[in-house]
């Protein structure tokens, strides 16, 4: 049966009675006609319809609290119900950006001792926190980076990143007015003669991720940082995957002069089908005047916002970025503490290195080594045997487990990027190796029916191509409602 | 410890299977200067009971809207939201899962994307919506963008009426661009000048970026706007209150390019402005450059209709330093929130909110008109908000927020000229008796006499 979709569900008539209507006045009496709608073509359906209409769809969906969701670079952990809960409170839920600050105490102190703690968890001088995502935190940082060059008088035009980047890296480099200079990794690592030869006078920075996309720690980061400032270039810190180092390591110790923690990822906050997220952005001392603005100051035992800073880049968003994210992340980081924050980070690295022991002799690991909290493999002798990365993942959601990423890092040849996070257990753990071995052996004894699946899905293979093709990106049809019926 | 499922035991078996003796083993990489030792200064971790207590207190320190007689709008609306909305996107499957990459597993999130864009070309009249963007200033900041992709040309108008919020997203957005920014002032009723920013244009000209109902609350001439900007080589780019489209012409009808904004009216609460997502629609030869997620309709193998997304050769993923955009994650759950809103209200409800907000407005305006010392020197064509002046505006603030009252917000914060300014909003949860309220203390604090209103 076709699902339907909400629009051909539309009964035509009905009264919602949410709210107590008050109409005095005429709108044609005030704009004239020409100005208003005749005619608005939203389906008018029951409460009882609607709830039901969602919970259906709903339960087509796999997520973290339903199914094991590996899903590589995402660090899709559990999200604390507790934190829903503090974020929804009235004091946090029902303030508006544009009250007075002696109305909004709490929520200034919040975001003053959040920052506090993630200062002390990485090394930097402050943070800013309206960035809401890791890219827009990129773009920030690197705008930073920008107007830190610009106000020594040094125009520089390239932004180095290496080739096992995350696609954001590079995109934002563009959008900040930079040329992007890919160097090639050497054994999954920054390649450090590429970086000198690379690294020239027109560089503003190298944007990194640690550990990278591969799962694997560049263990040369002291020396990268010693390049890198030695020739007048900031370090940017992609802190995407912060997850295995929380309370383990500081960013600023190892020389970024800014970062972005993604909230949504390393401190679990729920992903919300893409967002909203939080990619706040944190900056050493002599870049801290670069933050984007209001910053959140403390006098005596006040708290106000402090627009002070001229060099400041200015804003990347509205107000004060996604708040209710940053509730839940504070919440996360005090519930955990010190030694919780430690586990957490060890145990990602723990369930990552089990997945990789288990499976690399069916498997292939992009990289011998140990890994941090994730462990990317290469499909391709699968691929030989005939079935791709791609029939792999889509098999695994037979088993109700969501894939994990696929095809990336781009370096790796038929990629599957694990992370399982610290928060999923051995049963699971085993249950995930199990399919994925028996996967491995239907490479060999009945490839077909990997490459058909899924089949036990709420549909069958999708054509993606097709979608593309010929693109259809809107209902348009029987919405129309006939001018007969009253507005 | 929280959050960490596996038993002492169990952990010690897969550290035996990894072949290390203790978790710190993996850690063998990482050179001892980036390393913290004892020196966290970070506290021990609390119990969820604990931890309640503790945000709770904060949260107590916060005074909600509710406990005012507010009128504070100017880019986050308090609107009525049903309880059904929120129990909806609550869903652990809606709220837990993310970006919808594995179309086989994530059809639900899809197909309401999928819907959310079709509210979005339905109340815009555009022909394409993207799956969401953060916010209404960075949206704008994507629209401008893409115009320049579009065309090629390196300076962008704007009317001095736009949120001065989106404005300075906007200038920071253009930062590392070479396009060049004028802004147009507005007429003495709080319009823009459409004869100078048409003076304005010239071949270098982008784009041209309007705002309606503006910052002012007030509603622009669109159907003079259609009239004298013909040159169809510079892109027209309208940011609106979504809402506002239940009463006002879809913005196509208008001949806007791209219309984008923040959705937060739409059932997206408060949450000191967090609770937004950045829509943006356009005309279908845009396309290619609209950047951001969208989803599109196809078929599976077996040849039912599916969602997955598409045209992600635009994207940053596939495409790299040569992607429309840089986004990744967007504001997806705020963005089904407001398609959950429009579903449960439909297309009668959708208009009742938006007309009670109206006429609250209109009510409120002329209340004030008949305190003597209060100018309503902007045009009466409204929507949810409005501009007032009165001398010493900030004290009489004050004064009024003695009372309980929020009377609005201060534009002389960001516009000099207009240093009596306040900034009013009404939405349908406003009463008759908060309003006259309102206008009674107003003539109060004015001059300590009761200005009786019906
Ligand atoms: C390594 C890396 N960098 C950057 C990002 C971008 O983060 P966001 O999706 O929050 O914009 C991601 C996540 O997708 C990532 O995995």
């Amino acid at each position: 049966m076709e699902r339907k979709l909400i629009f051909d569900k539309d009964r035509g008539c009905r009264n919602s009675s949410y709210i107590t209507p008050s109409l005095d006045i005429k709108p044609e009496e005030i704009f004239g006609g020409d100005m208003l709608r005749e005619d608005l073509s939203l389906p008018d359906i029951s409460e009882s319809e609607v709830v039901r209409h969602y919970m259906q769809l709903a339960r087509l969906n796999f997520s973290v609290d339903t199914n094991f969701y590996p899903l590589g670079s995402c660090t899709m952990k559990y999200n604390p119900k507790i934190n829903e809960y503090l974020s929804g409170l009235e004091g946090f839920s029902r303030i508006h950006p544009l009250q007075r600050e002696d109305d909004l105490q709490g929520a200034l102190e919040l975001m003053y001792e959040f920052q506090n703690l993630l200062c002390a968890l990485t090394g930097m001088k402050a943070f800013a926190f309206q960035p809401s995502s890791g890219a827009q935190g990129e773009l920030t940082g690197i705008l930073m980076v920008r107007s830190f060059h610009e106000i020594n008088g040094s125009k520089k035009s390239k932004v180095i990143v290496p080739d096992s980047a995350h696609g954001t890296n590079p995109a934002t480099a563009t959008m900040c007015g930079y040329e992007t200079v890919v160097i090639e990794s050497r054994d999954g690592l920054v390649d450090i003669h590429q970086l000198e030869k690379s690294f020239d006078e027109d560089v503003a920075a190298l944007m990194l991720t640690n550990p990278n996309t591969l799962g694997l720690f560049e263990k040369d980061i002291l020396k990268i940082s010693r390049i890198v400032h030695e020739r007048g270039g900031l370090l940017y810190y992609d802190g995407a995957n912060f997850n295995p180092l929380m309370g383990i390591a500081k960013p600023a110790l190892m020389g970024f002069d800014i970062i972005h923690l993604n909230l949504h990822k390393t401190f679990s906050t729920p992903h919300g089908c893409g967002g909203p997220g939080a990619g706040i952005v944190g900056a050493v001392e002599p870049l801290e005047e670069f933050l984007p603005l209001p910053r959140i100051k403390k006098r005596n035992k006040t708290f106000y916002l402090d627009y002070g800073s001229e060099k400041s880049l200015g804003s990347p968003r509205t107000f004060f970025g996604n708040f209710d994210v940053l509730v839940k992340a504070y919440a996360y980081i005090l519930r955990l503490g010190r030694e919780g924050l430690k586990r957490a980070a060890q145990n990602s690295v723990l369930n990552a290195n089990y997945i990789k022991k288990k499976l690399e002799k069916y498997y292939q690991p992009a990289y011998s080594k140990q890994c941090m909290h994730e462990v990317v493999f290469s499909c391709s002798e699968q691929k030989k045997r005939g079935a791709s990365a791609l029939d792999i993942a889509k098999r695994l959601i037979d088993y109700r487990i969501h894939p994990p990423t696929m095809y990336f890092p781009l370096i790796v040849k038929e990629a599957l990027m694990v992370e399982p996070t610290e928060t999923e257990n051995k049963e699971m753990l085993d249950y995930f190796i199990r399919a994925m071995i028996k996967i491995d052996e239907d490479t060999e004894k009945n490839p077909q029916k990997l490459k058909s699946s899924p089949h036990k899905a709420a549909v069958g293979r999708v054509d993606e191509t097709r979608a593309a093709r010929m693109p259809v990106l809107a209902h348009t049809g029987c919405g129309k409602h006939k001018k007969s019926q009253k507005t | 410890m929280p959050y960490i499922p596996n038993s002492p035991s169990q952990i010690k078996e897969m550290l035996r299977a990894c072949g290390v003796k203790s978790p710190a083993d993996f850690y063998s990489d990482l050179p001892e200067e980036i390393r913290i030792k004892d020196d966290l200064d970070i506290p021990a971790g609390i119990s969820e009971q604990q931890l309640k207590r503790k945000l709770l207190a904060l949260s107590d320190k916060n005074r909600p809207l509710d406990k005012f007689n507010s009128f504070l709008g100017a880019g986050c609306y308090d609107h009525y939201i049903p309880a059904a909305l929120s129990f909806i996107i609550s869903q652990p499957e809606f709220s837990t899962a993310y970006t919808p990459y594995q179309a086989e597993c994530s059809q639900g999130a899809l197909q309401a994307i999928y819907e959310y864009q079709s509210y979005i070309c339905r109340l815009t009249g555009m022909d394409v919506s993207n799956a969401s963007l953060l916010d209404g200033g960075s949206a704008l900041a994507e629209a401008v963008l893409m115009s320049a992709r579009l065309n090629r040309r390196n300076t962008v108008i704007i009317s001095e009426a736009l949120n001065p919020e989106y404005k300075e997203v906007l200038k920071t957005y253009l930062k590392g661009h070479d396009l060049k920014t004028y802004e147009v002032q507005v007429s003495g009723e709080g319009k823009t000048d459409l004869s100078m920013f048409l003076n304005a244009c010239d071949k270098d000209t982008s784009c041209l970026v309007f705002q309606s109902p503006n910052f002012f609350g007030v509603v622009e001439n669109l159907i003079e706007i259609k009239k004298l900007f013909k040159d169809e080589s510079v892109l027209k780019i309208m940011v609106t209150n979504p809402l506002s489209l239940a009463v006002f012409k879809e913005p196509s009808s208008f001949g806007f390019d791209i219309v984008c904004g923040d959705g937060q009216p739409l059932g997206g609460g408060l949450r000191l402005g967090g609770a937004c997502f950045g829509f943006l629609a356009a005309k279908k030869e845009y396309l290619r450059q609209v950047p951001g997620r969208i989803v599109g309709k196809t078929l599976d193998s077996h040849g039912n209709v599916a969602y997955c997304l598409t045209l992600q050769a635009r994207e940053q993923h596939i495409r790299r330093e040569k992607a429309r955009s840089n986004i990744c994650s967007n504001q997806s759950l705020n963005a089904l929130a407001s398609a959950v809103y429009l579903s449960l209200l439909g297309r009668k409800g959708l208009r009742e909110v938006a007309l009670t907000s109206m006429s609250n407005a209109h009510y409120l305006r002329q209340g004030l008109s008949r305190i003597r010392g209060i100018k309503l020197t902007f045009s009466p064509l409204i929507f949810n908000e409005f501009v007032w002046f009165t001398d010493n505006a900030p004290q009489v603030l004050n004064e009024l927020y003695k009372k309980g009252i929020i009377a609005g917000y201060y534009i002389g914060k960001h516009f000099n000229k207009y240093n009596g300014g306040v900034l009013s909003c009404c939405t349908e949860k406003k009463t008759k008796e908060e309003i006259n309220d309102f206008i009674n203390s107003l003539a109060e604090v004015l001059h300590g006499e009761k200005a009786y209103i019906r």
